[in-house]
């Protein structure tokens, strides 16, 4: 067992060495904004990363080899559970009154782009700390990037071996290093592009510098932390709503398809894909279905208002972001209930979003309308293809895995939180909120309230809910088998 | 378009004319007892005797030797299971028509639906106050509704290959390689309900020396033998306060719950250590006591009720009739701490073995999915190794396991459905959501508004077709009901 672990250390140290400066970044703004004591917390955060990381190095440098897909599995688990401890050790000196698993918690939002936060007070808070928080998500967004297009394919979990065919550069090869570097450089690339362009939006819609930094981290990595406790009703601005909302959508797709339509100088692999345009089908009835149901209920008796307010917040919880310009949660019930079953499945594969995705939704609606002709026709080949590539059927029962367990997951967390004494409502939407990386639930935990209303113990549940949902449920629950430890 | 509905017709009026005699049983009873709903019951007989006869005088247009096919027989499960609860709610308006409180449409075809397919939800009030016979009426129904699930369960779904429900096929009775409907449903259907006879003659008689009356003994013997749980008294089981009455109904809960098939291969084969040794069996048994003990447990935990004896007692009943789907009460358990009604609610979805009157995913696909779960698992860390799915000892073949889990998604598709119209119509979330799931699961009493305390006479017309149209597609397993609202059911 320490014998596996050895390789996958020294891997992990390289990566962790790599995160370190990141650090510097809250230091700059410290330096600047904040008081003198603050910058040096940052400071020793960088030199305690980077010690770590070389102490570690230097001890499994010589353990080095090839990685396998077994490794690719722990490497993956490494990174999500202990860069969050990294990245909590300062909270635990700047913000007031922090405890040790709320800090955790706030680390992990962050670095799965959940946007849960159990702090409240955030306009109180040192400008670097929120600086800290949101720029989490944007490194936590280009991680996931990594992880959903580059490795999890590779280790084949949960029908992901879908999303395989449509990323570029070599495909044959099945070490990990050189295809995951090829992706990684142009995926970025677009990924900061777009990110320059969000923040310049936001600034031109009247931000703040900080704040069109801060809120453009947050909106790229579909992660959802705001500098402000009302997040954006502290604006109540159409202009700067607009903007997240064009953004959010944005980066609900995968990036690896901006990468494609750049290369190509063509629209047609967007206009064309399954995906895609299910996608904006789904947004655009929803917006006008809530629109309505706003106007009709007389919540927002204007209908063009109700449909601004019912688009931002549509596309923030469907791709999982998690903004609120007003407490949605007292809309008429069936709103908020549905905009978080839309973020169990609207963001599409291979994007920073949580949930099922929207590739594995449309391939499990197809299964179903195939086993409704094989009741008529019970000899029927009808197989399920998707975008004219017939889906084997391993694939879909690794599909059907992939949802049995994420099923039983939100399902097992929810009693677990029942146990502790938590009402039905609360519990099930927390779940589903960290569990589909979204961030704020409904009652106790929704867009009004945060977790650090929970206990310890609950707000433990929710971190393991996050972690789970951002690494796809099988990457964790794996490590849980016999299987995987036997030689 | 007209054809596929004329074929089945005569089918459809034979069995609108056997259920019109049955109407003959509360009547019969009214009369003896003089209990002021003597008037209910012939109308009914005589619509239900027209209906089925303008049904049979389709034999004169498509003639008498029609041999159904499996699209006829989805067709005619759809039929049955609407139609029939037009003609049961008959009484049922009838007899309110002359009281104060007359009872809607909605309501009676809803109240019939909901014995009809088993479930135990009511909307009427004030049952003690009810004559007799009709209170045996709507406990009746669940009885001949147990019936037909049987036969549905055990015969025609696995035909027509409903949710992978072909896999429950090796274990029943009767020539197997007949593709015909008629014959190896007659088969069945004659060894089944030989079990379902005799069980429920036991039952009624464990009742009645428990120290039921006679008229609640058989009432309650109907609602329990089919998982149904209607009651003749507003408090249900509570109303006895009989330790010995919720044993007994605790063990017949306990059988009902199993494959009535597998009864009647062990008895036939007079082997009856084939009912320990099949996996579903224990699978059903395991879960429904290992879940009562586990409630038991948090019952004294958290102080709720301090008599260990009573306390197990109590959780065995509760969960049991929740889980196996019947849905009695003998206290409000909604008012136990939250996790215990959820998990009860939960449980209800997986349970009961196929073959059962119970429903929900039916234990055997549980096993299933649990299977290829693990399979899932190991495949990640193996990707080449071939690792097949086996249940009793035989593998279930890719095809299938794709249907269970068609078969899953669109269980879980109509619940969130459902749970949203609900939503929509300004339904709080735990009534909306435990409303579906109880009606889907057909198992009765949900939370909140609609839980053990109170029930469905509270919700609005919309809700109340919400709810029977639950219980319609739970019954029917969802597929078999809603392929025929695909284009291609109807095409040549």
């Amino acid at each position: 067992m320490l014998f596996t672990l050895l390789p996958v250390l020294s891997v992990f140290s390289r990566i962790l060495l790599a995160f370190a400066p990141a650090f510097l970044v809250p230091l700059a703004w410290a330096w600047f904004l904040d008081a003198q004591h603050h910058a040096l917390v940052w400071a020793y955060g960088f030199a305690f990363t980077t010690v770590c990381g070389l102490v570690l190095w230097r001890s499994t440098h010589r353990f080095r080899r090839e990685l396998q897909a077994k490794d690719g599995f722990l490497l993956v688990n490494l990174v999500w559970m202990l860069l969050p401890a990294f990245a909590a050790a300062p909270l635990m000196f700047t913000v007031p009154d922090i405890t040790w698993t709320k800090a955790y918690f706030e680390a992990m939002s962050a670095l799965t782009a959940t946007g849960a936060t159990a702090l409240s007070g955030l306009d109180a808070l040192p400008v670097s700390v929120n600086v800290w928080r949101c720029f989490l998500q944007l490194l936590g967004g280009l991680g996931i990037m990594l992880l959903v297009v580059a490795v999890l394919p590779l280790l084949g979990l949960g029908g992901v071996q879908l999303y395989r065919a449509e990323t570029p550069g070599p495909m044959k090869d099945t070490k990990f290093t050189p295809r995951i570097s090829e992706t990684a450089r142009g995926l970025w690339g677009v990924y900061v592009l777009f990110s320059v362009a969000c923040m310049l939006a936001y600034r031109w819609a009247g931000m703040g510098w900080a704040d069109a930094f801060m809120h453009m981290c947050t909106t790229m990595g579909l992660g959802g932390f705001s500098s402000h406790d009302a997040s954006f009703g502290y604006w109540d601005s159409p202009r700067i709503e607009a903007v997240a909302t064009v953004f959010m959508a944005l980066a609900g797709v995968s990036f690896m398809r901006y990468f494609i339509v750049l290369r190509q100088r063509s629209l047609r692999p967007l206009t064309r894909d399954r995906e895609i345009r299910t996608y904006v089908s789904v947004l655009v009835v929803s917006i006008l279905l809530v629109a309505v149901l706003l106007t009709a209920q007389g919540v927002i008796p204007d209908f063009p208002e109700a449909l601004r307010t019912s688009a931002f917040h549509v596309v923030s919880v469907a791709t999982t972001t998690g903004y609120a310009s007003t407490d949605y949660a007292q809309w008429p019930v069936f709103a908020p209930v549905l905009l978080m079953f839309l973020g169990c499945f609207v963001s599409c594969a291979g994007s920073t979003g949580g949930g099922i995705k929207l590739v594995r939704m449309v391939l499990l609606i197809k299964q179903a309308r195939r086993e409704l002709v094989r009741i008529v026709h019970p000899r029927v080949v009808n197989p399920v293809t998707l975008g004219g590539a017939i889906m084997p059927n391993s694939v879909m029962t690794a599909v059907f895995g992939y949802m049995l367990i994420y099923g039983a997951a939100t399902m097992g967390l929810t009693m677990l939180l029942l146990f502790t004494g938590l009402d039905i409502v609360t519990a099930f939407s927390a779940v589903v909120a960290t569990v589909n990386n979204i961030g704020p639930g409904l009652g106790e935990v929704g867009p009004a309230s945060n977790f650090g209303v929970l206990s310890d113990f609950q707000i433990w549940v929710c971190t393991f809910a996050m972690l789970l949902g951002r690494l796809e449920l099988l990457t964790v629950l794996v490590l849980f088998t016999g299987h995987f430890w036997r030689k | 378009m007209f054809m596929p509905l004329l074929r089945v017709f005569p089918v459809l009026g034979a069995i609108v004319m056997v259920f019109s005699l049955t109407l003959l049983v509360p009547w019969t009873v009214s009369w003896w007892s003089q209990d002021g709903a003597q008037g209910a019951y012939l109308p009914a007989v005589a619509v239900a005797l027209v209906v089925g006869l303008l049904l049979r005088c389709a034999v004169f247009k498509v003639g008498r030797k029609v041999e159904l096919q499996t699209r006829d027989g989805i067709l005619l499960v759809g039929l049955v299971w609407t139609l029939l609860p037009l003609l049961a709610c008959l009484p049922l308006l009838l007899y309110f028509g002359q009281t104060a409180q007359p009872i809607s449409v909605t309501d009676a075809y809803f109240e019939a639906m909901s014995g009809l397919t088993t479930t135990g939800s009511t909307v009427i009030t004030g049952l003690d106050a009810l004559p007799g016979s009709i209170n045996l009426w709507r406990c009746f129904l669940q009885w001949l509704g147990g019936m037909g699930i049987l036969v549905l369960a055990v015969a025609i779904l696995p035909m027509l290959g409903v949710g992978g429900s072909q896999l429950f096929r090796a274990e029943a009775t009767g020539p197997m390689k007949d593709a015909k409907l008629t014959p190896r449903i007659t088969e069945t259907a004659k060894g089944l309900w030989t079990v379902y006879c005799v069980l429920s003659v036991a039952c009624v008689l464990g009742y009645w020396l428990g120290g039921m009356s006679a008229l609640d003994a058989w009432a309650h013997m109907f609602t329990t033998m089919s998982l149904g749980g209607l009651s003749t008294h507003d408090s249900s089981f509570g109303f006895f306060q009989s330790p010995t009455l919720e044993w007994v109904a605790i063990v017949f809960m306990l059988v009902a719950s199993c494959n009535f098939a597998l009864y009647f291969v062990a008895f036939a084969k007079r082997q009856p250590a084939r009912i320990w040794r099949d996996t579903e069996w224990r699978g059903t048994m395991g879960l429904l006591l290992g879940a009562s003990v586990f409630v038991a447990g948090l019952l004294l935990v958290k102080g709720t009720m301090t008599d260990p004896l009573e306390t197990l007692r109590v959780a065995l009943f509760n969960v049991i009739s929740i889980g196996s789907t019947t849905g009695f009460a003998t206290v409000d358990y909604t008012t136990w701490p939250v996790f215990a009604p959820l998990f009860m609610i939960m449980l209800s979805g997986v349970a009961t073995s196929a073959g059962s009157t119970g429903a929900g995913i039916k234990m055997a696909r549980v096993l299933i999915l649990l299977k290829q779960a693990r399979r899932e698992m190991s495949r990640i860390i193996h990707p080449r190794a071939v690792y097949p799915v086996h249940l009793g000892g035989h593998v279930v073949q890719t095809g299938t396991l794709l249907s269970v889990l068609g078969f899953m998604l669109v269980y879980g598709g109509t619940i969130i459905g459902l749970t949203m119209l609900l939503l929509l119509s300004d339904l709080p979330f735990d009534t909306a959501f435990s409303a579906v799931v109880a009606s889907v699961n057909n198992m009765g009493p949900g939370l909140n508004e609609v839980g053990p305390a109170g029930n469905f006479q509270g919700l609005t017309d919309f809700q109340t077709w919400v709810c029977t149209l639950a219980m319609l597609l739970g019954r029917l397993e969802m597929l078999s009901f809603l392929v025929l609202f695909t284009p291609g059911f109807w095409r040549k």
